[in-house]
């Protein structure tokens, strides 16, 4: 009996064992399984301090790792710096640069932000991330005054590329001056790897001088309610993505650009000569669109573009709104090295001269020498340029079919006087005829003004009326033109 | 009581003795009229006939103070009345540093120091409207809020940073004779803490009317007023204990005060 | 029996899920001494301030005198329509969560900022008409320097914007037992619950 129920005791201990591990693998706890759906009930692990960066780099992805408690330390300076050549600008700025440090979290980390306002600055700032859920972004609760920090707290709910900006009153003129960055909400496991990835961020800016007008620019409130830009850059002065501070990538890598634009006013239409957009997380959020030219970014708003480069070459960075990236300075320079990709670009394969051969050179009235024309030898084409000449200078007075007009203009249609003598109509046509004569019985008293036709023409005008309407088929050439002249 | 009577003893002594070295200084009298300013009701506002400081109350001015009242040193300056930024540039409690700043405006003063002060001197700091009222004016007239470079002028200055080393008397001289009020330092006012003003500004002048009762009848009569609108926005950000680098003060007079015990 | 604590401990295992919590918060403690009226003031203390007030009985008061009693204030004027009868109802709220036994280590003090209006004659009116007579209620008014004066130590904020009106900030303070701020509630109608928590930790310790 003993040994019975021993045997069925172990099966039946096996068999609870058993069952509750098949239980406890498939049934997770609820909240546990709520967590991974709802971002607010992420759970954090950890205290660490946020790893920012200035434009153009980025931080260390987020890779794998789980939401955890992120401290951020950002400092509002108010400094002077270059926007161009000889031109300099009194920047307000987060974290001395403009755009101010990129921020990358993940979606369920709980940030605590501390927003310093150096002593030596003016005014009072905060900080309105887009990212952020609560009231103002967090305006209200990191307004600051000079020599004072504020620290507030938020947990990133949605994942995202968002704006951050100043908020404080006047705010588009704190916006204007620089104050304006990117804060990337990465999803949970992060963004698929990519080889390079990039921060760039579009600001258009407002001064009292024009573009390039050299000394430090004071801002100019007018011209920004006007919506007026003198500048619009990308990272904040003329040259930040440039000959030695252009980007880089070898062929065959891909890229990842973090593309923001902090206005305040111009909408960009981003686009990359010489790529296309592979993919584009369009506005940051979850939405994919593939194979763009150009995306639109907003004021105020994101996006990321990854392309993989397939050939070597400068690729030149520009806002569409073409006279901004030549005017006023919206350029910026991806430089690719590698080996040649000579099937998807073969570059130029050649070079010859265009010349398309044209018959029908226009005659203008008023032009004295027909200049490096070729010369009409046969008769058809002699035929041809008369018929042309007397439909433009003759038939006026003659008639289109040399009839002329009775008791005005003689005929030219079976015309005695023509025929009787070459020599004089050729004088008649060059020099011009005055006085009574009679043709075809009918006497004409006018006066024919000299044609302005080079002798050339004069040949094939006659030669062209004497082959017409009854007309003895003489040919009348230049030399008979030169000859009867002298 | 004791505490009181002894404070105002001291405070009295050096009035009069103050009165004795001209301690206060140059006053401008400014004729008093009616105004709408840029934050209020929207109703205009009566300003009386009052003495305003030509300067800002300098370094060596404030230092001479400290020399008669202790209790303001940095060593010995309660928490209550300012914070950890109190002259904080200042080498000591009686040092201001070098001889170039003797003449530069006194900052990083708590509201209570700078109240304090002028109650010393017989007089009392601006309210905002009085302030303002002299802001106004550019050389030539008394409210140049129309001139159309007016706000550009002043907004080119706000940007110009470090400014507070600078001698009083280094800006311009206004309408009514008083120097400094745009260019040199922001100045504490008496009633700043009526600028209701938020770090959310975006609302406009709708106000917030669970955190101020009645906000909605306050708010910014021109937006395009910007230079106002940044003195305002610094008003509304700063508590009284705090000690701001760019924040100096200087102090007016009621026409009719007479200095008697 | 082994096995069987075998099994529950690893059913146990199992059972771990990732239980949220709820708890409520918790104020750390102060550490604060008792009270001894020989010893100095704390530099962060109010009684710092010395102005004298009037309570709405007439009488002339120093903030000094109260010292030892947590405090709980609010700044209101009388012909307040809109926010004050909310703060009002907010400081009636918190004094009914405050255990009877303590409420005499309480006082409720409404400082007015309208003095001008608000005479004690008319304080009085007032604390009748909201049945706020008993002796932990207090309501002051001192001169118009001394109540600006004080509204900044509360970080209040004020406007007069007609005749009878003002524009306020509205703020529920809590001081201890020297005088020094220890909590502060902004906006109407809020949770009460941390206001009433932080008396509870300044009266007990």
């Amino acid at each position: 009996m003993k040994a019975v129920n021993r045997i069925s005791m172990r099966i039946f201990v096996q068999f609870f064992l058993l069952s509750a591990l098949i239980l406890g693998t498939f049934t997770s706890c609820e909240k546990v399984v709520a967590a991974k759906e709802d971002p607010e009930m992420m759970k954090v692990y950890g205290k660490s301090e946020a790893e920012l960066t200035a434009p153009p780099f980025v931080p260390r992805p987020v890779g794998n790792r789980a939401a955890t408690k992120l401290v951020v330390n950002m400092e509002v300076v108010e400094k002077e710096m270059t926007m161009a050549d000889g031109v300099t600008y009194n920047y307000w700025t987060f974290d001395g640069t403009v755009p101010g440090s990129f921020i990358r979290t993940r979606v369920g980390d709980e940030i605590e932000f501390h927003l310093k306002n150096h002593p030596d600055n003016k005014l009072p700032h905060n900080i309105d991330l887009h990212a952020v859920t609560g009231p103002g972004g967090g305006a209200e609760a990191s307004f600051v005054a000079p020599g004072r920090e504020s620290v507030f707290t938020f947990k990133a709910l949605n994942p995202g590329l968002y704006v951050y900006h100043c908020a404080t009153a006047p705010v588009g003129m704190h916006i204007a001056n620089g104050m304006y960055g990117l804060i990337m909400v990465e999803p949970e496991g992060g963004l698929p790897p990519v080889d390079k990835e990039y921060y760039i961020m579009q600001g258009d800016f407002y001064t009292e001088g024009d573009f390039g007008e050299p000394g430090l620019q004071a801002f100019d409130m007018n011209k920004a309610v006007e919506e007026d830009a003198d500048y619009v850059l990308f990272n904040g002065h003329v040259g930040a993505l440039t000959g030695e501070n252009a980007i880089h990538a070898e062929v065959g890598e891909t890229v990842r650009l973090f593309v923001g634009n902090g206005g305040p006013n111009l909408t960009s239409s981003f686009h990359v000569i010489g790529e296309i957009f592979d993919r584009v997380l369009v506005e940051g959020g979850d939405l994919v669109n593939e194979g763009l030219g150009t995306t639109t970014i907003g004021p105020g708003a994101a996006a990321i573009v990854e392309f993989k480069v397939d050939s070597p070459g400068e690729l030149v960075l520009v806002d569409h709104a073409i006279f901004r990236a030549f005017n006023k300075g919206a350029l910026g320079i991806l430089e690719v090295e590698g080996p040649d990709n000579t099937k998807v670009f073969g570059g130029k394969i050649e070079e010859k001269p265009y010349q398309p051969v044209d018959t029908k050179t226009p005659i203008d009235g008023d032009k004295v020498e027909n200049e490096g024309e070729v010369k009409i030898t046969s008769l058809s084409e002699k035929m041809e340029r008369g018929k042309t000449i007397f439909s433009q200078t003759c038939f006026a007075c003659h008639g289109a079919t040399g009839g002329g007009i009775p008791g005005a203009f003689p005929p030219l249609a079976d015309s005695d006087y023509l025929n009787a003598d070459v020599n004089r109509a050729i004088k008649a046509v060059k020099r011009g005829l005055s006085g009574e004569i009679t043709v075809n019985g009918n006497v004409y008293n006018s006066m024919m003004p000299p044609q302005n036709l080079s002798d050339e023409d004069v040949a094939n005008v006659l030669t062209y009326v004497y082959n017409n309407w009854g007309n003895k088929k003489t040919e009348v050439t230049e030399e008979m033109v030169k000859e009867a002249l002298q | 009581m004791k505490a009181i009577i002894s404070r105002l003893a001291v405070c009295f002594a050096i009035m009069i003795q103050s009165q004795a070295f001209s301690q206060s200084g140059d006053m401008a009298n400014i004729k008093g009229g009616e105004f709408l300013p840029l934050y209020g009701t929207g109703e205009p506002v009566v300003i009386e006939d009052f003495k305003m400081d030509v300067y800002p109350v300098t370094n060596k001015e404030f230092q001479q103070f400290l020399q008669k009242n202790p209790r303001w040193r940095r060593s010995e300056v309660k928490k209550l009345f300012a914070d950890e930024g109190y002259l904080i540039g200042w080498k000591s409690d009686l040092d201001y540093g070098s001889e170039a700043l003797a003449n530069a405006p006194v900052t990083n003063v708590s509201w209570y120091a700078a109240k304090n002060y002028c109650e010393c001197e017989g007089k009392r700091l601006a309210t905002v409207d009085e302030w303002e009222y002299v802001a106004m004016a550019n050389e030539d007239q008394a409210d140049a809020r129309e001139v159309k470079d007016y706000n550009q002028y002043i907004l080119g200055w706000y940007e110009t940073p470090n400014t507070f080393n600078n001698e009083v008397g280094s800006t311009f001289k206004n309408y009514w004779g008083v120097y400094d009020l745009h260019g040199l330092v922001w100045e504490w006012t008496l009633d700043f803490n009526s600028v209701m003003v938020t770090g959310e500004s975006r609302k406009g002048s709708t106000g917030d009317n669970n955190l101020f009762c009645g906000a909605a009848a306050v708010g910014a009569t021109d937006l395009m007023n910007y230079a106002a609108f940044m003195r305002y926005a610094f008003r509304g950000s700063v508590k009284a204990n705090y000690a701001i680098k760019n924040l100096g003060f200087r102090c007016v007079q009621d026409m009719n005060t007479k200095v008697n015990l | 029996m082994k096995k069987l604590l075998t099994i529950l401990g690893i059913l146990g295992m199992f059972t771990s899920c990732n239980m949220y919590d709820d708890a409520p918060v918790i104020i750390e403690p102060m550490d604060t001494a008792a009270v001894d009226l020989s010893v100095e003031l704390p530099e962060l203390s109010i009684y710092n301030l010395p102005a004298t007030w009037t309570t709405q009985n007439g009488e002339d008061i120093e903030l000094q005198e109260l010292r030892g009693k947590v405090l709980v204030m609010v700044m209101i004027y009388t012909s307040c329509k809109a926010a004050c009868p909310r703060l009002v109802a907010d400081m009636r709220n918190i004094e009914k969560q405050v255990p009877a036994e303590d409420l005499d280590k309480v006082q409720f003090i409404m400082v007015s900022i309208d003095p001008a209006t608000d005479t004690p004659e008319r304080l009085k009116e007032f604390s009748k008409e909201n049945l706020m007579e008993e002796d932990h209620w207090m309501f002051l008014r001192g001169t118009e320097e001394a109540t600006r004066e004080f509204a900044t130590v509360l970080a209040v904020s004020y406007k007069k914007i007609s005749p009878i009106d003002f524009s306020h900030s509205n703020i529920i303070s809590v001081f201890d037992e020297n005088g020094v701020l220890v909590h502060q509630r902004e906006g109407l109608g809020v949770d009460n619950a941390e206001t009433v928590a932080a008396i509870h930790e300044e009266v007990s310790n």
